[in-house]
This record gives C-alpha cells, sequence and structure tokens, in this order.
C-alpha cells in the first residue's frame, strides 16, 4: 500500500508547540445528561498528554469525539493537516477471535484497502509491528492463546499498523495487572519516542495519577461530570522518570490535591 | 468424545435388552408392542428407500430455509423498519402450528415433494431467524466503534464483524432446525404423500403393521439426528474459537 512522504518528526521530549489537535469549547450531552461541560484544549505536535479525573467524568468521551466517534453538542475540535490518521485503543483488546494475532494485526490495511487482498509487504510489516510489541513468535496464536498483557500488545500492534500520527488510547492497560500494566506504559512510551512509525502525539485518558506523571509531557485534570478542565499540568521532568522519585512525587502531590478538589 | 460416548450407547443397549425381555416374557401382541428384534427385522431396502426421501426432503428444507433466514436476518439487521414490520408476521408464522398448514400446502403445491419441503422449510425458517438476527446484534459497540476508527465501510463491518460473530449464535439454530426439518417434511407426507417415512407410517399403522411403524419412527428419529451430528461437526471445525455453544 502506498504510504504518505514521512514528516519529520518532533524530537519526543521536546514538543512543539503546533497543535495537533485543537479542542474548543467542547460540549456533549447524551440525552438529558451533560458528560462534558465547555472544554478546551490543544494537544500539540509531539506530545505525550495524559486526561485525568474521576471515572465517569466525561474523559472517555472527550476522547471519543477526538475520534470522532462522538458527536460535538457544541463546540468543535479541529485536527492539523499534518494529522491524517488517527489511532484508537480501547480498554479491552476487542481482537477479533477467529483470527490469528497477525491477521487481526492486518485488519486496519484490509480495512483501508477495501476489497484488495493483503500483499507479502503487508505481512512483514504486521510482522515488524508485532516485533516492536515482542510478540512475533505469537505471530500464528489465537486470542483465546494469549493472555490478557500479551492480547492488548496484540491490539497496540493493531492501532500502529494503521500508522497513526496520533494515537488515542482510552485506559488501555487499565484491566491489567500492575507489573504487566507497567511494563506495557514503558513500551507505549519508548513507541513514542522511536522512529519506527510515524506516531508522534498520544492522548491518553487515565485514572491512575502516578501512571499519567511518568509518562505525560502534560497532564490535564478534569472535574466531575460535566467534565471541565480544572488545570493543565505540565510535567518537566527528564525521562526515565519513576513514581518514588522525588521530583515526580511532588508533582503527583499536587496532582493528587488538584484531583480531590483541594489544591 | 470418546470418553463418554460409551455410556449413553450402553444405557441404550441396556433399555432394548429390557424390552426384548420384557415383550417376551409378558407375550404382549405384535401389534400393541412388538419386540426389538421384530423391529430391527422389518428394516429392508423399502424402509430405506423410504428414508432416504424423507431425508432429501428434509435436508433440501434445511437449506431453504438456512439460506433464506440469513439473507432474512441480513435485512432486518440492516433495516430497521423491516425488522418492526416483518419480525411480528415471522412470530406468527411460528406459532401457528405446521400442522394446521400442512394440508393447505398440499392443497397448493399438491402430493409431491414440493410440499414436504415447503413443509420442512415453515418450521426450520424462524429459528435460524431468530438466532441469526440475534447474532449479527451481538457484536459490542465497542467493536464497531473500532471499525469506525479504522474507516470501515458498511459492508466491511458485515463481512469483517457481524458475520463471523453470529457464527456461534447461526450454527446452535443450525442444529435445532436441521432436526426440525425432518419433523416438518414427515407432518407433509401425513397429510398426503405417496411415499417418505411418514407416508409408511401413516399407511402401516392403518394396516396395523407395528414393527413397520416402529421401524420408520427409528428412521425418522436416525435422520433427525445425523443431520444434528452433521452440524456438529461443522459447527466445531468452523466456529473453534468458541468453546461452549451460544444459545
Amino acid at each position: 500500500m502506498i504510504r504518505p512522504a514521512r514528516l519529520a518528526l518532533a524530537q519526543a521530549g521536546n514538543p512543539s508547540r503546533d497543535p495537533v489537535v485543537t479542542v474548543e469549547d467542547l460540549e456533549v450531552s447524551f440525552a438529558d445528561v451533560k458528560a462534558i461541560g465547555g472544554v478546551t484544549l490543544t494537544v500539540g505536535r509531539g506530545e505525550f498528554v495524559s486526561l485525568l479525573g474521576p471515572s465517569g467524568c466525561g474523559k472517555s468521551t472527550l476522547l471519543k469525539a477526538i475520534a470522532g466517534l462522538v458527536q460535538p453538542t457544541a463546540g468543535r475540535i479541529r485536527k492539523a493537516d499534518m494529522c491524517r490518521r488517527i489511532g484508537f485503543m480501547f480498554q479491552k483488546p476487542l481482537l477479533l477471535p477467529w483470527r490469528t494475532a497477525l491477521d487481526n494485526v492486518l485488519l486496519p490495511v484490509e480495512i483501508e484497502m477495501g476489497g484488495s487482498v493483503v500483499d507479502a509487504s503487508d505481512r512483514q510489516r504486521a510482522i515488524r509491528m508485532l516485533e516492536m510489541v515482542q510478540l512475533a513468535d505469537f505471530a500464528g496464536a489465537y486470542p483465546h492463546q494469549l493472555s490478557g498483557g500479551m492480547q492488548q500488545r496484540v491490539a497496540l500492534a493493531r492501532s500502529l499498523m494503521a500508522d497513526p500520527d496520533l494515537l488515542l488510547l482510552d485506559e488501555p492497560f487499565g484491566a491489567l495487572d500492575e507489573m504487566t500494566r507497567d511494563a506495557l506504559n514503558e513500551e507505549l512510551l519508548r513507541l513514542w519516542q522511536s522512529k519506527a512509525t510515524r506516531l508522534h502525539s498520544i492522548v491518553m485518558v487515565t485514572h491512575s495519577i502516578s501512571e499519567a506523571i511518568t509518562l505525560s509531557d502534560r497532564v490535564l485534570v478534569f472535574s466531575p461530570r460535566p467534565a471541565h478542565l480544572v488545570e493543565d499540568v505540565e510535567v518537566r521532568i527528564s525521562r526515565p522518570r519513576a513514581p518514588e522519585d522525588p521530583d515526580s512525587a511532588a508533582v503527583i502531590k499536587r496532582v493528587r490535591a488538584l484531583v480531590r478538589g483541594r489544591p | 468424545m470418546t470418553r463418554w460416548l460409551p455410556v449413553p450407547v450402553l444405557f441404550g443397549l441396556a433399555v432394548l435388552a429390557g424390552w426384548q425381555l420384557a415383550v417376551t416374557a409378558a407375550d404382549v401382541p405384535e401389534y400393541l408392542l412388538p419386540a426389538p428384534s421384530v423391529i430391527a427385522a422389518s428394516f429392508d431396502r423399502s424402509l430405506g428407500y423410504q428414508l432416504a426421501i424423507t431425508f432429501a426432503e428434509a435436508l433440501a428444507g434445511f437449506a431453504i430455509a438456512s439460506a433464506g433466514a440469513f439473507a432474512c436476518a441480513i435485512v432486518f439487521v440492516r433495516f430497521k423498519t423491516i425488522e418492526d414490520g416483518l419480525f411480528p408476521v415471522a412470530i406468527a408464522l411460528k406459532t401457528t402450528p405446521i400442522v394446521a398448514i400442512a394440508p393447505l400446502l398440499v392443497i397448493w403445491l399438491g402430493t409431491g415433494w414440493s410440499s414436504k419441503i415447503a413443509a420442512a422449510v415453515l418450521i426450520s425458517f424462524f429459528p435460524v431467524l431468530v438466532n441469526a438476527t440475534r447474532g449479527l446484534k451481538a457484536a459490542d459497540a465497542e467493536y464497531r466503534e473500532l471499525f469506525q476508527t479504522l474507516g470501515s465501510s458498511r459492508a466491511q463491518e458485515f463481512r469483517k464483524l457481524r458475520i463471523p460473530y453470529c457464527l456461534p449464535y447461526l450454527f446452535s439454530a443450525l442444529k435445532i432446525s436441521s432436526s426440525l426439518a425432518v419433523v416438518g417434511a414427515i407432518v407433509g407426507e401425513f397429510v398426503g404423500a405417496t411415499q417418505g417415512l411418514g407416508y409408511l407410517i401413516i399407511v402401516s399403522s392403518s394396516h396395523l403393521e407395528t414393527p413397520t411403524v416402529f421401524a420408520a419412527i427409528a428412521a425418522a428419529a436416525a435422520a433427525g439426528i445425523t443431520m444434528f451430528y452433521i452440524i456438529g461437526s461443522i459447527e466445531r471445525a468452523v466456529v473453534f474459537w468458541q468453546s461452549e455453544s451460544v444459545e
């Protein structure tokens, strides 16, 4: 399949402020329930942004609105021209159980190509994606033969196969145990920093404060429903970070106070 | 499978042996309850022929009903208005006993094979329609959102998501429908036919040829069970990812 020419990437960890996504006065309501009440934010090119807030506050809805899965009731969402493809990763792996890991990874290509058949180069690329998430040995395995963490890694490889510029993650590893989650977060960070993919910007919904601070350049803290942006916290700590480091611990403490509504 | 198969087989053999002994000991007249050995003796080539007729009618009816019901389910899921309009009709059709409709089918289609196939279609259509409709809607909303984020067309969503997702539902209906189709064909033959197991049962019972009636019943049961197991083994090969069947 034909790929657009690779764009020059902003250095990860040194985000330029060219906005990739701009959200202006976004409101989303479902029937009588207002999920999002006037949110304005931007995601810069090369940034890793976390959306943090109490569960059910509407941050997943915000992410779905950016992905175009939910229509805004008011306000608007603009995407930069350079943001051609958006990948979305759900909390559940959502693998097709009748397909092998490899064929699951190939799904985005099949859909994009319509009726035509995937060729050898697509397969090779899919295998490379599986290598990136360290699952090349399991290309022929079916989802029910894989652990939850492995399934979610296949899902990550599938998201990358669509060659997104921007990856939206909705509590991607939330259903996994802590050790698996840490390992996958590290992998995600590595993929974001690597130049092997076009991926340059990430927006992740989470309700783990330490996860948000360990990973992101900016943490956007939201109020309970309807979601309002409470504070935009820039995390200026060099990577790799650990939640126990004094710098990180200080930011975690500050953000925890914000989430509780007692700054 | 090899572990549990012998138990029902042994149990069945024990029942037959008990039956044989009881009938012989009590000296029950043959026209009331023939011994299994007498029934076995009345299996002949002609019975095999009648069985083949009924089986063919049932199979044809089952094939038409399954294909038609699945196509219908796709239309239902794709066009909600059609579903709302036709689903009550389908339920009405299901609720009407096939025995009540069968004479009408013979009036319309004659005493040949077509009225039997029609009866088999009518009886096996509904379970497939209901389950396939349910199965095509069964994929989580999140799966559909995933397809949406990948830019999938509606046709791709059907082909790559909804139809495979529906297969476990479809097969559990096919298993039910396949044995129902045999019932439909036999009911059709009861009403007006010149051949088939249903015809054989009616004719033999009016002549008090009870062993033949029993042999025909056994053959009909065998036909239904064979259909069920054929579909079951296809299911295990096709729906390999699902260890338990959905109801």
